[in-house]
């Protein structure tokens, strides 16, 4: 195995981890770009995960299975836009109480599916190129799932920063007030944004469980969410960085797992807090730099600092 | 109380909600020597949880026993309260499969002499508190020479949770059951740090499968994101806790599982007879409580006979850990002919030279 191999290989087992935490991280980027914060994605990614590998088991189609996810990871984030615009309850408890809905439902619901079996996606045939050093692990791993993952990445930067809804999405972002004297409503904005987002988280869970894991258990997002909500600071609100900051957290943890069996003589506890450790010196450049512009919607950072 | 009050409430109720729904009982019976079994994850797990769950079927089945079971019960007070439950509807045995809940279940044992528990895997003992095991080290020594005979590229991979010395007693067992049908293989060996986090064994396995590895093998809560993975890169898997073999069925080798219906039935019997006495059972392959999961394609006629006649040796008594035992570093753990001491099976933490992998 050479050089070429080994980084070629690190960097698609990369991009394969990193792509349920992408939908999470672009998701939770659309809801907090609107001045909402939702820390219930964990619980959303669950839902999704869950509803994902129900509806696979149940239909045989992987599609419906990431389709389902979608709905599922928006319905649950429904509760959230509910109790945060509605009865304008504070966002955090209210993100970790649907957390804890999403993982608690998903568990209970979740039981007869522990141990089925699905078809995930059929990978078709490359002929020849499946046997071309580059081109094969390349064509292998774009599954439909990471596929789907990178059109999502593409599209939210699309919507955010080239056409009119992103720009209100935007507005309302940085302030609610302003954007409501120039005629945007913000809660429908708002709404909007949280289902979005809701929805891509779910849609992460039902990736990581239809396509990339082909199995479900509960619990079994084992705090890919939250992660998801850290990385949104490193990738300062911007969906086009999202990709650059998931890709960097999946590659040092594959390359954490691939150390080990290099036998590299560091402990396997240390090596898989390398992810942690590289995003946290990555947040840290990265808040240095941009302290003079500040990255975070206006109206968040209000939500941050106020002490209610 | 104003909207905001309320909405906290709101949000903490729903918690709560959240909470007690990951319990789940069902079919519970009338009382009458019911017998209670509480998992800590779900009983399809194909798992330990699957294993356990076999057995209970098997006194339903076998002894005509009503069994009631408690899934996803976590290993702190909750499942105090999931015995208490059981207890006030008549159950009389409490099997309390999971290892975290032995203090627990020691708490309970105190409030009802009246009631047996039975705990899998722990050491302490009360009057009406007995504990059970089996040890696998055998089983997996038989898994790693069928996966030894099966490998085409001579690299193995052991996926595993956390450096404890089951674990390295079983990866010491495989892999010395490899290299006695193939003396050049090797085994890397992957820790996830977690018994279940499928992501992390998902790319764990892939990681091994992208190193030319094509025989991989785990000791985690569930087997089955491992062999499916296996399964999709096109290369082979040995199981563990129970027979997998649907989730790989081209790459499947065997697999070591465990057997709890003689041990348990041997349990309920005796506390029918009023033989029962609170003790540490052990016992092994050469009590049956421990077994070998199907054949795979991959397994030849004669090295299923040579597996057989092994297994025949150890079922009459030929001890495992016998010497020459050198540890990675070099360190000599058991010179040739001498055999391991109980104390150090147990407490066994090193992997043996030839596996490449961290200990810490």
């Amino acid at each position: 195995m050479n050089a070429f191999e080994i980084i070629l290989g690190t960097l698609l087992s990369g991009l394969r981890s990193a792509t349920p935490l992408l939908q999470v991280l672009l998701g939770e980027t659309v809801t907090e770009r609107s001045g909402v914060a939702n820390l219930g994605v964990e619980g959303q990614m669950l839902l999704g995960a869950f509803a994902g590998f129900a509806i696979a088991a149940t239909t045989g189609s992987p599609w419906a299975g990431l389709l389902g996810g979608f709905v599922a990871g928006a319905l649950l984030s429904a509760v959230h836009g509910a109790l945060c615009l509605w009865t304008g309850a504070n966002m955090f408890a209210s993100g970790v109480a649907v957390w804890m809905l999403g993982g608690g439902l998903s568990a209970f619901f979740g039981i007869p599916f522990v141990g089925r079996k699905i078809d995930g996606f059929v990978p078709p045939d490359f002929g020849a190129a499946a046997h071309n050093p580059l081109l094969g692990p390349i064509l292998r791993a774009a599954t439909p799932g990471v596929l789907v993952g990178l059109c999502t990445w593409v599209a939210c930067g699309l919507v955010l920063y080239r056409t009119r809804p992103g720009l209100r999405l935007r507005a309302v972002g940085e302030s609610g007030e302003s954007a409501s004297t120039l005629g945007i409503r913000p809660s429908r904005v708002r709404w909007a944004a949280i289902l979005v987002g809701g929805g891509l988280s779910g849609l992460g869970g039902a990736s990581l469980s239809v396509d990339q894991v082909r199995n479900w258990i509960e619990w079994m997002t084992a705090g890919r969410g939250l992660v998801a909500v850290g990385l949104v600071i490193v990738a300062r609100w911007n969906p086009w960085w999202a990709l650059p900051s998931a890709l960097l957290f999946g590659v040092v943890e594959s390359l954490a797992l691939r150390l080990q069996t290099l036998g590299v003589g560091i402990s396997p506890y240390l090596l898989s807090t390398l992810p942690y450790l590289v995003c946290l010196a990555v947040l840290a450049w990265g808040s240095v730099r941009a302290r003079a512009r500040g990255a975070m919607p206006r109206d968040l950072a209000q939500v941050f600092s106020s002490t209610e | 109380m104003n909207r905001r009050k309320l909405s906290t409430f709101a949000s903490l109720a729903a918690i709560a909600l959240a909470l007690g729904g990951c319990e789940k009982k069902e079919e519970a019976k009338p009382a009458g020597g019911t017998i209670g079994f509480v998992y800590v994850g779900p009983r399809t797990d194909y798992g330990y949880n699957y294993a356990m769950d076999q057995g209970r079927l098997a006194l339903e089945k076998d002894l005509g026993k009503t069994t009631v079971f408690f899934e996803n019960i976590p290993e702190n007070a909750e499942v105090q309260r999931v015995m208490e439950r059981m207890i006030a509807e008549g159950v009389k045995t409490v099997f309390a499969t999971s290892y975290g809940y032995l203090d627990p279940a020691l708490e309970v044992a105190a409030k009802h002499p009246d009631v047996k528990f039975m705990h899998g895997g722990g050491f302490k003992l009360a009057p009406n508190l007995g504990t059970f095991f089996a040890d696998i080290d055998e089983v997996e020594y038989l898994s790693g020479m069928a996966a030894g005979a099966a490998t085409k590229t001579g690299k193995l991979g052991f996926v595993a949770a956390h450096p404890i010395p089951q674990t390295l007693r079983n990866m010491n067992a495989f892999f010395r059951g490899a290299k006695s049908q193939n003396p050049k293989v090797t085994m890397n060996v992957v820790w996830t740090g977690s018994w279940s986090d499928p992501t992390k064994e998902a790319e764990a396995a892939n990681t091994l499968a992208d190193q030319g590895i094509d025989v991989l093998t785990m000791h985690v809560d569930g087997p089955i994101t491992i062999a499916q993975t296996a399964e999709k890169r096109g290369i082979m898997v040995c199981g563990y806790h129970a027979d997998a073999s649907q989730f790989a069925p081209k790459g499947w080798v065997t697999g070591a599982a465990w057997n709890w219906a003689p041990l348990m039935e041997k349990i309920v019997k005796s506390i029918d007879s009023g033989t029962w006495k609170s003790e540490n059972l052990r016992g092994n392959i050469r009590d049956g409580y421990v077994k070998l999961a199907s054949y795979g394609p991959a397994v030849p006629e004669p090295v299923k006979a040579k597996i057989d006649s092994v297994k025949k040796a150890f079922e009459g008594g030929a001890p495992l850990w016998v010497g020459p035992l050198v540890a990675q570093d070099g360190t000599v753990k058991a010179k040739a002919g001498d055999t391991l001491s109980r104390e150090k099976i147990e407490s066994m933490d090193f992997l043996v030279q030839g596996v490449v992998g961290s200990v810490k």
